[in-house]
């Protein structure tokens, strides 16, 4: 970091003093344009490959975490750099498209590092049984199962079912219905808000209620439906904060791609021009 | 929480052990996008270089005088060596004509160095004072003369030009004429049509209506012989002609030998001396014409020699006292300011004695009456609510005195279609 | 010989002088009922259910009363009747009806002769035997509850079958029958004839029906069985019950009697012909990393054969051990078996998958044989003798040489060897010595696993796990020298069905004059072991007791855990490891949490390796330092990854070239799965994980170390 502090320093007075003196005012293709130009994109291709570095993360070829504070930091410089570069304008088409895509990028940059360092601590406190995001569909398709084993034993319905819990028949029924009802669908579509479970708030009322409708043997296995349906909340809390911790990407690599490819289109269209 | 129990076991046999290897979800729209919207760039910019358009090369909008073909690029932007086409001076000397500046100077810039194409709508002449500076900031470096001839460290007006030059170190008008200011711009001045009032421009007009014309040289006829003719004889309401000692002599001479022998029992008449002169010896009587002529000669010499044409111009004898004066040339200076050219046309708006304030007080001709530059930056300076003060408003780099004419031969159809 | 004449319910009755009342009555067509009576044991007339009337002072049990002169016998007037309906309603009171025996052959003799009386409920509270079930023997269940102590099974065991293993203990209500010294029935010298359980009256003894397997193949009679030699002693019933449990399988040259990784539950016991036994996986282990070499190597998913890369200390390897009587050379892992040899033992016992793949040589007759028979026959003196003797000729010298440090051993000794050792057997939990015992022999682990432990106040430590191939005893021995006063210094115990190779103090002793070369290797391997087992006691005692429980987390020693604070969950870590380790990564991104930290699922190399306990061919095992690592010949039986409690090691497919066995000489692609498991990325500095994460969230800590952190603010300069 220290380094980058000096070396914008440097950059910022020798920008100073050749902007004041240069006949034309600063231009990128002057000499110390191009070097400014030069220094910013090989700062902004080594920040770019971060993302190869992490294709081939078993290359020992320098730790991930060193390569990361080089990227924010480089990073970060390669703005002065560039502004430097284009001394502050704006100009054509494809220097303005560069421009934004420049600042979208680095904007989204300081988002994300920012939303990175925030947001993993929100996850940890708010969803304690996160499971990992890719597999989210595959755990709530077990949890599923689960539950339908856990009915079974009380509503008799399938037929590997060891333990049968014992209460009466209606009661049974009862239970079969309320499961249809409400646990299932909500199972089955946690979010799609259809039934009073998907509201996580009113979950302990639902099994209170139902506690108090059905006989005490069923009690324990309500228990463990309810946790069930914890575990559902928080598996869908965990997709949504998932997505604020990694949606910025899209924003950020796509267009860091793009830039990277115009920019060298720009390098030698610009000197050719 | 009665059976579910959370073990590591159970919670890692959950999972698939190659959940990572198929990209889902937010990683897979990372990653098409990403190929999208460099397809879409170098979709874009392809089209362009398929259609042979460089335009989304272009850097800004091109100056006002150049629009007519500014898209395209191709009439500045010529191929030098292969690839590059960086336009070089040979693509604007193909229209313009720069000429040199001088000869001695340390180093050439190149055009673009100082008129910068593709920054907007605006004029390319409206160099920036840096383009200037880049010599005149330090001359003694850049100017092969030593010692340089102009002040060697000019870089704006406002804060950095020296004074005009008739204006430093005590430089005076050399002039000849007599002139009083003050005088001649009182009010009620007599005049043979009464009492008047002269204003600055019934002597000082400028010569032409194009811009930065000099003033039209000051004219015995126009502005100086109403008031002051130059009578020579009380018999003769006819002035002596303005020219040089010897014409009017003859003149003179003329018209009284024509008098005399018109009127030849005028002969013998003494006139009055003339109380404008200095007393002398009333002279004999002529005897003849010849004497008469003699002595109405000397009379009017002395009118004109020793008073009417002193009053305003410098005479001397070199051949004795009697002898024809030599009148010394006027020396009115035509251009003050040789190195920038000034405008009065484009200043119409002012005053003359708002500028030229001295004027109004001045008794002596040998004062330098042009405004210093202080009353210039009053009006003209960097400000946004100022006047323009850049180099160019009154200097210019190009020598156009040796302007060749430049014919590019673009025809009206290769231009404006 | 003299007669004696009576009269029984009125019926003149003669019968020869010392004729019992019951067996006159039995003679003349008068059943009287009797509960511990049985015709061919001698009469002890313990039960009292066969009392008639003598027109004596008291009623007298028939079966031992001997008919006298002028005896007056009344079998069945109402107050006989009523005495023993009596009996029977207090015998029933104390019985758990409906008894084993009631359920599974609705024969149970009691609860027959309460029926009979129309005793539904009985007046008297329940109260049953306190000793309760033993389970332990595999053929017989035992249910003291149900138990009469009519003595039948007492008098079966030692009159009929003379093995003389049952008694009686104890005294009033806490009387029951007992197995030697009241061992339980499968640890004593029950030889499972099942003679008792055959004369037992109730569900005290009963026949445990092995599942309700039926066995493919040729069912044996059970005269066949009869036949052959180690099924003589059994009892006929006995193996009538169980005639289910033993088939006669008969292979064509050629065919697949097992494959390696399979799970059974039978023994294979050749009768004719001879089969080859082999390890059909390709010698190749799961590759593990690229290390600084693989900077330009491309990583696949393969298994990478032997010739590729070795493995250090591969050189050393003579054997696999496998379950059988002999092992497989390495390198070329290829045994033939013949008549009269045993395989399978440790997929029958223990439930262990098959070790090795079984071809038929030739055509084959072999039995195949569920647990419980295996466990008649290898009680069998005979057959025990036999297979003893078949594995000291074959597979002895092969044995003890594929231990190490006794390569060098002549032949000479071990034939000498040959003679002197003994095959001794545990069951599961058994104690083989005790720390502090005096240690008089050595031992080499023939079959099963034995824990090596030292206890401690706070439990117990886990030193080793010994499967096939390990050894222990020496350092006692060592340490004691010629005059036998050396003290074990461990306890070592049984983890399952044990066979070990027992060598006495004196044979060891003389190796030891020898072959001093082997006696400098055995002290080196003692004193190195004595080092880790100290380190590991240091640790151990250094351990904050109050996280004892955390978890199992004190059993590791090196944890892999995450930072969530810092975690983005972005995968890196996991595609570090797969890239790593062939495409399969080691270490998943879910666990129990402990405050912010995500305990990963990844070996934590446990003080107490778990993983390690059933290794059919002994492929994981431990490195000098840490790590667990799973050898190149795994055949993926997935028993280490069902054993691990948390899920670390995983099984995995992998595509791998083997010879075709249909068509010699072609290969095939075949889909072989591997266990799976970190080995702490040995050959760089760092974990690959911990390496790869962007936001030094991932961190392998020693589980002190851990706690440490628990306690302070998270402090990234000293964390590094």
């Amino acid at each position: 970091m220290i380094v980058t502090v000096v070396a914008f320093v440097i950059c910022l007075l020798i920008y100073v003093f050749y902007a004041v003196r240069a006949p034309g005012g600063p231009r990128g293709g002057s000499a110390l344009g191009l070097t400014f130009g030069i220094a910013g994109y090989a700062l902004m291709l080594y920040a770019g490959l971060l993302g190869a570095r992490k294709q081939v993360p078993v290359w020992r070829i320098g730790r991930a975490q060193t390569w990361m504070r080089g990227h924010i930091w480089l990073g970060l410089l390669s703005l002065p750099l560039i502004l430097f570069h284009g001394g502050f304008a704006f100009r054509g088409p494809l220097t303005a498209v560069l421009m934004w895509l420049f600042f979208i990028v680095i904007g989204s940059g300081i988002v994300g590092a920012a939303i990175q360092h925030f947001v993993p601590r929100l996850m940890t406190t708010g969803v304690p049984m996160e499971t990992i995001y890719e597999e989210i569909p595959h755990v709530r398709a077990q949890l599923r199962a689960e539950a339908d084993q856990l009915a079974a034993t009380v509503s008799g319905a399938a037929s590997e079912v060891s333990t049968l819990v014992d209460i009466e028949q209606e009661d049974r029924e009862r239970f079969h219905q309320v499961y249809l009802d409400k646990v299932r669908p909500f199972l089955e579509n946690p979010d799609a808000g259809l039934t009073e479970l998907s509201d996580a708030r009113r979950t302990a009322e639902v099994f209170e209620s139902l506690r108090r409708l059905l006989a005490s043997p069923v009690h324990p296995v309500l228990d463990d439906l309810q946790n069930i349906c914890e575990e559902e909340h928080q598996l869908s809390r965990q997709v949504r904060i998932y997505r604020w911790l990694h949606a910025w990407l899209l924003v950020h690599v796509p267009l860091s791609i793009a830039l990277l490819v115009l920019g060298g289109v720009h390098a030698v269209m610009a000197l050719r021009y | 929480m009665a059976g579910r129990t959370r073990t590591t076991k159970r919670l890692a046999q959950r999972i698939d052990l190659d959940y990572f290897k198929t990209l889902r979800g937010i990683p897979r729209w990372r990653r098409m996008l990403s190929v999208a919207f460099a397809a879409a760039g170098l979709a874009w910019l392809g089209w362009h270089g398929l259609r042979g358009s460089p335009a989304p090369y272009n850097a800004g909008p091109v100056a006002r005088s150049h629009a007519l073909f500014g898209n395209k690029c191709a009439i500045c932007h010529v191929s030098t060596a292969g690839f590059e086409k960086t336009v070089s001076d040979r693509a604007c000397l193909a229209c313009h004509d720069g000429p040199i500046h001088h000869a001695e100077q340390a180093f050439s810039p190149a055009c673009s160095d100082c008129h910068v194409e593709h920054k907007g709508v605006l004029r390319m002449a409206a160099t920036s004072d840096r383009a200037c500076a880049q010599c005149h900031a330090d001359l003694a470096a850049k100017d092969k003369n030593s010692p340089p001839r102009f002040i060697a460290d000019i870089s704006d007006f406002d804060n950095n030009h020296p004074e005009f030059a008739p204006l430093r170190s005590g430089q005076k008008d050399p002039g000849t004429i007599k002139f009083n200011h003050q005088v001649h711009l009182k009010e009620g001045l007599r005049s043979p049509k009464g009492p008047t009032t002269l204003k600055c421009d019934y002597c000082h007009q400028s010569s032409g209506s194009s811009n930065r014309a000099l003033m039209s040289p000051i004219d015995y006829e126009k502005h100086c012989a109403l008031c002051h003719s130059l009578q020579f004889d009380r018999r003769f309401t006819e002035a002596a002609p303005h020219k040089e000692p010897k014409v009017v002599y003859e003149f003179v001479s003329k018209k009284l030998t024509e008098y005399i022998a018109a009127h030849p029992d005028q002969i013998h008449t003494v006139d009055e001396p003339d109380k404008r002169l200095p007393a002398r010896p009333v002279p004999p009587i002529p005897r003849n014409a010849q004497e008469w002529i003699e002595q109405r000669m000397t009379d009017a010499q002395l009118l004109l020699w020793r008073k009417a044409c002193k009053e305003c111009h410098q005479l001397s004898y070199p051949n004795g006292p009697d002898s024809l004066p030599v009148v010394a040339k006027a020396a009115i200076t035509a251009r003050w300011l040789p190195h920038a050219a000034f405008d009065h046309e484009a200043h119409q708006l002012v005053a003359c004695n708002s500028c030229h304030s001295r004027a109004n007080t001045s008794k002596e001709t040998s004062d330098v009456l042009i405004p210093g530059i202080q009353v210039c930056r009053q009006c003209h300076r960097s400000d946004a609510n100022a006047a323009e003060a850049r180099c160019f408003e009154c200097h210019t780099y190009h020598d156009w005195s040796k302007e060749k004419r430049v014919n590019a031969g673009y025809t009206v159809h290769s231009l404006a279609e | 010989m003299s007669e004696v004449q009576l009269t029984i319910d009125g019926m003149p009755v003669t019968v020869p002088e010392g004729t019992t009342v019951f067996d006159a009555a039995r003679m003349h067509g008068i059943p009287i009922p009797t509960l511990c009576h049985q015709q061919n044991e001698t009469p002890v007339g313990v039960c009292r259910v066969c009392v008639v009337d003598v027109n004596a002072r008291v009623y007298a049990a028939s079966c031992v009363r001997q008919a006298e002169n002028k005896m007056v016998v009344t079998t069945n007037s109402d107050k006989v009747r009523k005495a023993r309906r009596t009996l029977i309603e207090l015998l029933m009171a104390d019985h758990p009806s409906p008894c084993a025996r009631q359920r599974q052959s609705g024969d149970c003799e009691l609860e027959t002769l309460a029926r009979l009386e129309g005793i539904a409920q009985p007046r008297y509270p329940r109260r049953l035997s306190p000793r309760g079930q033993d389970n332990s023997s595999l053929v017989i269940a035992v249910d003291h509850e149900a138990c009469i102590l009519c003595d039948r099974c007492i008098r079966g065991c030692d009159e009929i079958r003379h093995n003389n293993v049952l008694g009686r203990r104890g005294k009033g209500f806490m009387a029951g029958i007992a197995f030697d010294y009241n061992l339980p029935m499968g640890n004593s010298s029950c030889v499972s004839c099942g003679e008792c359980m055959v004369s037992c009256p109730t569900g005290a003894l009963t026949n445990k029906s092995v599942v309700k397997t039926v066995l493919p193949g040729e069912p044996v009679s059970v005269d066949d069985l009869l036949d052959l030699p180690y099924f003589q002693k059994v009892s006929g019933t006995f193996l009538d019950l169980n005639k289910n449990a033993v088939v006669r399988r008969h292979f064509k040259k050629g065919e697949i009697v097992c494959r390696e990784g399979e799970y059974g539950s039978t023994a294979f016991y050749i009768l004719e012909g001879s089969a080859d036994v082999s390890l059909s996986t390709p010698l190749a282990h799961v590759k593990s990393g690229g290390g600084a070499s693989g900077f330009f190597k491309k990583l696949t998913s393969q298994l990478v054969g032997r010739k590729q890369e070795r493995r250090e200390e591969e050189g050393e390897r003579t054997s696999i051990p496998i379950d059988a009587s002999v092992d497989l050379p390495y390198n070329n892992p290829v045994a033939t078996l013949g008549p009269g040899d045993l395989f399978g033992e440790m997929t029958c016992m223990s439930l262990y998958p098959r070790s090795a793949t079984v071809q038929a040589a030739t055509d084959c007759v072999m039995l195949e044989m569920l647990r419980n028979v295996l466990d008649i026959i290898q009680r069998n003196k005979t057959l025990k003798a036999q297979l003893d003797a078949n594995y000291k000729k074959r597979a002895l010298d092969d044995h003890l040489r594929s231990v190490p440090i006794f390569a060098s051993l002549t032949p000479e000794f071990i034939d000498l060897l040959r003679e002197k050792v003994e095959l001794v057997r545990y069951n599961k939990g058994d104690v083989i010595c005790n720390q502090g015992d005096i240690a008089d022999s050595f031992y080499l682990v023939r079959l099963g696993f034995v824990k090596v432990l030292e206890p401690h106040p706070g439990g117990e430590l886990v030193l080793a796990y010994l499967g096939r191939g390990g050894y222990f005893g020496e350092i006692g021995l060592l340490a004691g020298g010629t005059s036998g006063e050396g003290r074990r210094t461990a306890t070592c115990t049984a983890l399952d069905h044990v066979e070990l190779v027992r060598i006495r103090g004196e044979e060891f002793n003389a190796m030891m004059a020898q072959f001093p070369e082997i006696r400098r290797s055995l002290e080196t391997a003692a004193r190195e072991r004595q080092e880790q087992n100290r380190q590991r006691l240091t640790t151990a005692t250094s351990m904050p007791l109050d996280h004892f429980l955390a978890q199992g987390l004190m059993e590791a020693q090196s944890l892999l855990v995450l930072d969530l604070e810092r975690c983005t969950r972005c995968d890196a870590c996991v595609r570090a490891c797969a890239d790593a380790h062939d495409g399969v990564t080691r270490l998943i991104r879910e666990g129990l949490r402990f405050e912010n930290y995500l305990v990963a699922t990844s070996c934590r190399q446990c003080r107490d390796p778990l993983c390690m306990v059933g290794c059919p061919v002994g492929a994981i095992r431990r490195r000098n330092s840490l790590e667990v690592i799973i050898e190149n010949w795994c055949i993926g039986c997935g028993l280490c990854a069902k054993n691990c409690p948390y899920g670390n090691i995983n099984m995995h497919p992998f595509t791998v070239m083997a010879n075709d066995p249909v068509s010699p000489g072609r290969q095939m692609a075949v889909v072989k799965q591997k266990a799976t498991s970190c080995d702490l990325c040995t050959e760089h500095a760092e974990p690959s994980c911990v390496y790869a994460c962007p936001h030094d969230a991932a961190h392998r800590v020693e589980p002190n170390e851990f706690f440490r952190w628990l306690g302070t603010p998270l402090e990234t300069e000293a964390r590094r």
